[in-house]
């Protein structure tokens, strides 16, 4: 194993990439015989990329990164960091920094040795060991922590000693498994903010699996979106938002309207539709469709403007069922006909907004539409 | 890497671990030297060390013992057939090695003293020799005795008394030698008819409060005056009148039995030839002399040496069966399978 | 996860080739268990089912089913239940009123260390203070009650005296569940208007019933083993199987058909077995985690309750201080119940007489306790935590000394270690060996349990910072499961000073017990040196677990979780 602390990888040139080929892992389960955790999952992450696993719990997210980590080792496929394959390396000779959910600390050491825990099993000498320390708690707002036990600190203080722990080696890779979960919401997104101008600082590749939609868009370069072990679509947070391939997708990020259409016309990158009675015309890059094809009509909440019931721009009418005040924007729940469908606006004062039981009209942004196949492959 | 590193020095930390106890066994297998016998002795350590301290005086030789009661000593022995760790069998009675003959672990010697010994007191073939005689007595708690108007009895009805309700401890015929003496006794009071015999112990059960395991475990609650009274062997009722406690020594007029006890050489033994000096001392008035001395009340087997004066004077006038130890182990197992169908459990 | 399937094997399989470590200490343990478990079973049973140089049944038919041996096998298990049963029941009483009745701290401590006297005492104490207590003319029937020809043999009297040797082992099972159940559960119920009594018995008893079971079956097979208190206390009319195998072999010479009665005591130990790992355990409700401590504890019971149950627990230590005192009475007078003179001449015996057995006994237990501690974690981290394949055989066999009663284990060491190709008898070794293998065992199971409640991902953490599986058990996982080695190292101590049951036919002439000692003495009525004995006994284990407690304290860091007990099981 190369002297990892002679690796700086805090300039970006040093960050390698990760390439994840055709790994799959079985487990045997007691009562279905054997599933797949993971099925034929590729990927690849750029150096200094902040790359995120994205699904809901079970698709096979955690199990691909602790492949990754070398905590599990894929029956099929390969990974790669840089040019090493490292599919059967053992984690302890990846250079990995790993952060858990449940954080993991040592309960039997201090914060400090903590965090020096990593550069021992180096062996760096003491005086290195106690500057990289002092400054990596410094760099995470611990400073002046060393002695404190980790029963004595609250979620968020031992989140950043988990963080700590991981980066002070000065890994390769940094690999989050859901580490947030457990803190409360405000601390959630003030946590996850720090974690990306951190990333960013340190240019350190970083994997990171969350279930939690807004979160995976608030930090990532690309997403990785999983279901049942596979990988469903790759891509920035807006390209997942705005062009999703399939029902999954358009449903798991973001809240969205999913309408029965058919494909009644297609012309290069535009697509007619047959919608709620009336015809829209799309602009579509994406998913294979043909004419006549079963489709859904991707419309997000603030796809759908809430105009007057006579207003000519309105393609559908209906009633307000319910409305529901956030503050800076108010949702409403609207029935047209007996189709359901979920509308936003942004709150522009109390004058503004429309009570329960009114007819409205909607009127459809179609540049913010989108259409995916019925059917998921 | 840091992975071999530290498997060697497991490895390197468990064979350390395990030479500690290899070097003990080293150790003790060193500790037998050349003039040294080893013997397993049933007679209590305070007899037995007296005994193997005069012998070693008066040979040179040293004797190496641990001392175990007579099942679990003939158990080793038994176990151990194939390999044996002792020389000698020392003390206990001749019945336990009577039961060892049939198992085929001792050696036939006969001492220069083995002709002297009448028959009972040895072994035909010289499997065992006899070293001492040991009376079955009747012992009571004097307070008992006292409390409920009674004498000690001085004849097997007298036990008979509804007053020893549930008072009597004896030896449980299944698990001790010293009731097979017992029983074999009563049967010889009765002139060896077994219906007469079996009548009377059916009659005494009510009084019996225990049978004990052992043949000495009865003497405890006598002393203590948990129980009333009890059929031991002299060595054990005098051992109890000699700690203190307040208990009388009687026998019955019809006459009670008395067992021998015995010494054998070990078949296979290690160390043979002072296995046979130590059987020689030992049948011989060379030992058996020592007895007074040591204050321990067995009655030699070697007919030339005289009685402890004050065991004498206990044992004057007493009517004594030997237990023919042919016709005990013959009949042992029917007998005592009678027992435990008609007395023990009727 | 990974069971049969053949991807499992592979990935064990695999696992082993990766880690040398791991394969070495795999290979070790099978040796020792093969050598010191398997082998001297194997050598029992063949010495029983082969009779005059060929394989036959013959004359086994006879003893199995002898009406007596039969009435002494179902004796054994009445015996064992009630003991369970009493033992239980006693041993939750007093664990409730100690996690539950917030009681002031030296009370609790008082507690902990008068349950701890039955524990560590050696065998026959309670026994002959029962009988100088409770005979015909007994100290409390004859002196105090006036009661005359009470007898003191039979299924009470040995039901008492083993009730009350084994119900600490219950008060330490229990416990730490009664403690850990959370607070605020019960308070929830009595938010909903259900009175405590309607709370305890549906919300908490429920909650500790496998803790409840896991006691039982403990004290069950407690009971089942044990000899040396029913050989004193049973009497004629209630046989029990350990002390009838015994004696088949020591009073009728048989080894035969006493190690085929000791086979018949394996069905019930390996149910017993079979019921705690895959019934019980598969029913843990409440995981000890220690995190209570913020909480203020529920108020469980009502004071008159509370009063009720401290009168109980004040009674039974009484009555156990009573016959500890009575112990040491008779190691200062010269002959209890015939003469009471004070007198140290019995502790000069056992110093001078006695002092080969001492050091012979001081000795081995000091062999036998750290390799006995190092057995126990280092099965119980391989069992628990790495997959290799055999690793559910493994658990299984180290099991099987712990669960057979002791006679067995002796006879079957005699057996097999008197001969070649491996001939130990006469040596300190094989008493070791004996022990180690026995007692190891509570350090498994602690060792097991606690890692149940360390979360992997404490090793994964390490493993991901570069740490190799060694070093991440020395730094992480050792430091952890500390207690639980400790643990271990008590009971294997305690056990090596106190046990008879299988060493009783491992002593020779190199070695020889204290325990033995005090055998022979009571059989040849030297109550005093007996006594003296037992009153040493008692205080080395007392000083040493104390020193081994203080250990644990020192030792366990600021986040380690608690251990359960030092003695649990």
């Amino acid at each position: 194993m190369a002297a990892a602390a002679a690796t700086d990888a805090t300039s970006a040139k040093h960050a390698v990439g990760v390439r994840v080929e055709g790994v799959s892992k079985r487990f045997a389960h007691r009562v279905k015989g054997e599933i797949y955790a993971a099925r034929d999952v590729t990927l690849d992450v750029a150096p200094g990329e902040f790359l995120t696993l994205l699904g809901p719990s079970g698709c096979g997210k955690t199990t691909t990164l602790r492949m990754i980590a070398g905590f599990e080792t894929p029956d099929e496929g390969h990974v790669r960091f840089g040019s090493d394959d490292v599919t059967h390396l053992p984690a302890d000779q990846r250079n990995i920094g790993f952060v858990f959910q449940n954080y993991a600390l040592f309960p039997h050491l201090s914060v400090g040795e903590n965090v020096a825990y990593g550069l021992r099993v180096r062996g760096l000498d003491g005086r290195e060991v106690a500057t990289r320390v002092t400054d990596v708690l410094t760099l995470v707002g611990l400073a002046g922590y060393e002695q404190q036990f980790s029963s004595q600190l609250s979620g968020g203080e031992q989140q950043r000693v988990a963080l700590a722990r991981a980066i002070v080696i000065r890994p390769r890779l940094l690999l989050f498994d859901e580490p947030l979960s457990n803190l409360d919401a405000r601390l959630r997104v003030q946590m996850r903010d720090e974690i990306r101008d951190l990333q960013q600082r340190l240019a350190i590749t970083t994997i990171y699996v969350t279930h939690d939609q807004e979160e995976a868009m608030a930090v990532s370069d690309r997403i990785v979106v999983m279901n049942q072990g596979r990988v469903v679509q790759v891509g920035s947070a807006e390209d997942l938002y705005h062009h999703p391939q399939s029902r999954f997708v358009a449903g798991f990020i973001g809240r969205v309207n999913l309408l029965p259409a058919r494909v009644t016309a297609i012309d290069g990158d535009a697509v007619e539709l047959d919608a709620l009675g009336c015809r829209l015309a799309l602009r579509h890059a994406g998913a294979a469709l043909r004419v006549g094809d079963a489709a859904a009509l991707v419309l997000r909440p603030e796809a759908l403007e809430i105009v007057r019931a006579d207003d000519a721009r309105a393609v559908l009418r209906g009633v307000v069922v319910a409305r529901t005040f956030l503050g800076e924007k108010v949702e409403y729940r609207a029935l047209c006909g007996d189709v359901p469908l979920q509308a936003i606006r942004y709150n522009s004062g109390p004058a503004d907004l429309v009570p329960p039981g009114m007819e409205i009209g909607l009127a459809v942004n179609v540049d913010a539409a989108a259409v995916v196949p019925e059917r998921e492959s | 890497m840091m992975n071999r590193h530290d498997w060697r020095a497991r490895v390197a930390r468990a064979l350390a671990l395990l030479a500690v106890p290899a070097l003990a066994l080293a150790a003790t297998s060193a500790a037998r030297a050349a003039d040294t016998l080893n013997a397993y002795s049933i007679w209590p350590e305070n007899w037995a060390r007296p005994m193997f301290e005069e012998f070693e005086k008066a040979t040179g030789v040293k004797v190496n013992f641990v001392r175990f009661s007579s099942g679990e000593a003939l158990a080793r022995v038994i176990a151990e057939k194939n390999n044996p760790r002792v020389d000698v069998l020392f003390g206990g009675p001749v019945e336990t090695f009577a039961a060892g003959i049939a198992e085929g672990v001792f050696e036939p010697y006969k001492s220069p003293s083995f002709a002297r010994l009448p028959a009972r007191m040895k072994q035909a073939d010289g499997q065992w020799t006899a070293i001492a005689d040991d009376p079955l007595v009747f012992m009571t708690n004097d307070k008992f005795v006292k409390e409920h108007g009674l004498k000690a009895p001085a004849s097997w009805d007298d036990l008979l008394n509804p007053a020893y309700k549930d008072s009597l401890q004896m030896a449980d015929a299944r698990t001790s030698g010293t009731a097979v003496t017992r029983i074999f006794s009563i049967l010889e009071v009765n002139g060896r008819d077994e219906n007469k015999a079996f009548a009377y112990m059916k009659k005494l059960r009510p009084n019996v409060q225990l049978y004990t395991k052992s043949g000495g475990g009865g003497t405890l609650p006598v002393g203590l005056g948990q129980a009333g009274g009890g059929i031991f062997f002299i060595v054990d009722a005098l051992d109890t009148k000699a700690k203190g406690y307040e208990v009388t020594i009687s026998f019955p007029k019809e006459g009670i039995g008395t067992a021998g006890e015995g010494i054998a050489l070990i078949k296979g033994a290690k160390n043979p030839e002072l296995g046979k000096k130590l059987i020689d001392w030992a049948t011989s008035p060379a030992m058996q002399s020592n007895f007074a001395k040591y204050k321990i009340n067995f009655v030699p087997a070697h007919p030339d040496v005289a009685l402890e004066p004050s065991l004498a004077a206990i044992l004057k006038d007493v009517k004594l069966f030997p237990i023919d130890a042919d016709y005990a182990g013959a009949n042992r197992k029917r007998i005592v399978d009678r027992w435990i169908a008609e007395v023990l459990n009727p | 996860m990974a069971s049969k399937a053949s991807a499992g094997a592979r990935a064990a399989g695999a696992g082993l080739a990766r880690d040398p470590a791991l394969a070495v200490t795999v290979v070790l343990l099978w040796a020792g268990l093969a050598l010191f478990v398997v082998y001297p079973l194997a050598m029992l049973f063949a010495r029983i089912v082969v009779d005059q140089g060929h394989v036959s049944l013959a004359g086994l038919g006879g003893i199995l089913t002898d009406r007596h041996q039969v009435r002494a096998f179902g004796n054994s298990l009445l015996l064992g239940a009630l003991v369970g049963l009493i033992g239980t029941v006693v041993g939750f009483a007093f664990a409730f009123v100690a996690a539950r009745g917030r009681l002031p701290l030296w009370l609790v401590a008082t507690i902990d260390a008068s349950v701890l006297l039955p524990l560590i005492s050696p065998p026959f104490t309670t026994a002959i203070a029962m009988i100088f207590s409770f005979g015909p003319r007994g100290l409390v029937t004859y002196g105090l009650l006036g009661v005359k020809g009470f007898s003191v043999y039979g299924l009470w009297s040995t039901l008492l005296s083993e009730a009350l040797t084994y119900f600490p082992i219950a008060y330490l099972t229990l416990r730490p569940i009664l403690a850990a159940i959370d607070s605020n559960v019960e308070g929830m119920a009595r938010s909903l208007g259900a009175s405590r009594w309607r709370v305890f018995r549906t919300v908490t008893l429920p909650l500790a019933i496998p803790g409840i079971a896991n006691a039982f079956l403990l004290l069950f097979a407690a009971s089942l083993a044990d000899f040396a208190t029913p050989l004193i206390l049973a009497g004629n009319a209630f046989p029990v199987l350990p002390t009838q195998a015994y004696l088949q072999i020591t009073g009728m010479f048989d080894l035969r058909g006493g190690a085929a009665l000791s086979f018949a005591l394996l069905v019930p130990a390996l149910i017993v077995f079979v019921l705690q790992r895959y019934w019980v355990s598969r029913r843990q409700y409440v995981t000890v985690t220690g995190k209570g401590a913020g909480q203020t504890p529920f108020d469980s019971m009502t004071p008159g309750v509370r009063a009720a149950l401290l009168a109980v627990c004040g009674g039974v230590t009484l009555l156990i201080v009573y016959f500890y005192a009575l112990l040491l009475y008779a190691s200062l007078v010269v002959a209890l119940g015939a003469n009471h003179a004070f007198t140290l001449a019995h502790y000069r015996t056992i110093f001078t007489d006695g002092a080969k057995a001492i050091r012979d006994t001081l000795t081995i237990a000091a062999l036998a306790t750290p390799l006995g501690g190092l057995y126990g974690i280092a099965v119980g981290y391989l069992v628990a935590r790495k997959r290799f394949p055999g690793r559910r055989t493994m658990e299984l066999v180290s099991m099987i000394d712990y669960a057979l009663p002791g006679t067995i284990v002796g006879i079957a060491y005699l057996i097999a270690f008197n001969d070649p190709p491996l001939v130990l008898t006469g040596t300190a070794l094989i008493i070791v060996a004996c022990y180690v293998f026995r007692y190891g065992p509570t350090g498994i199971r602690a060792t097991i349990a606690l890692l149940a409640q360390i979360d992997p991902s404490l090793e994964e953490a390490s493993r991901g910072l570069g740490a190799g599986s060694a070093t991440t058990f020395r730094r992480v996982t050792l430091p952890l499961i500390a207690p639980a080695f400790f643990a271990g190292l008590g009971v294997v101590f305690i056990r090596s000073m106190t046990a008879i049951s299988a060493t009783i036919f491992l002593i020779s002439i190199g070695w020889t017990l204290i325990t033995v000692k005090i055998l022979e003495n009571i059989t040849e009525l030297s109550l005093g040196p007996a006594a003296a004995f037992s009153v040493f006994v008692v205080a080395i284990v007392f000083v040493v677990t104390g020193a081994i407690a203080r250990a644990v304290r020192l030792f366990r860091a600021p986040g380690a979780t608690q251990v359960a007990s030092l003695l649990g099981g």
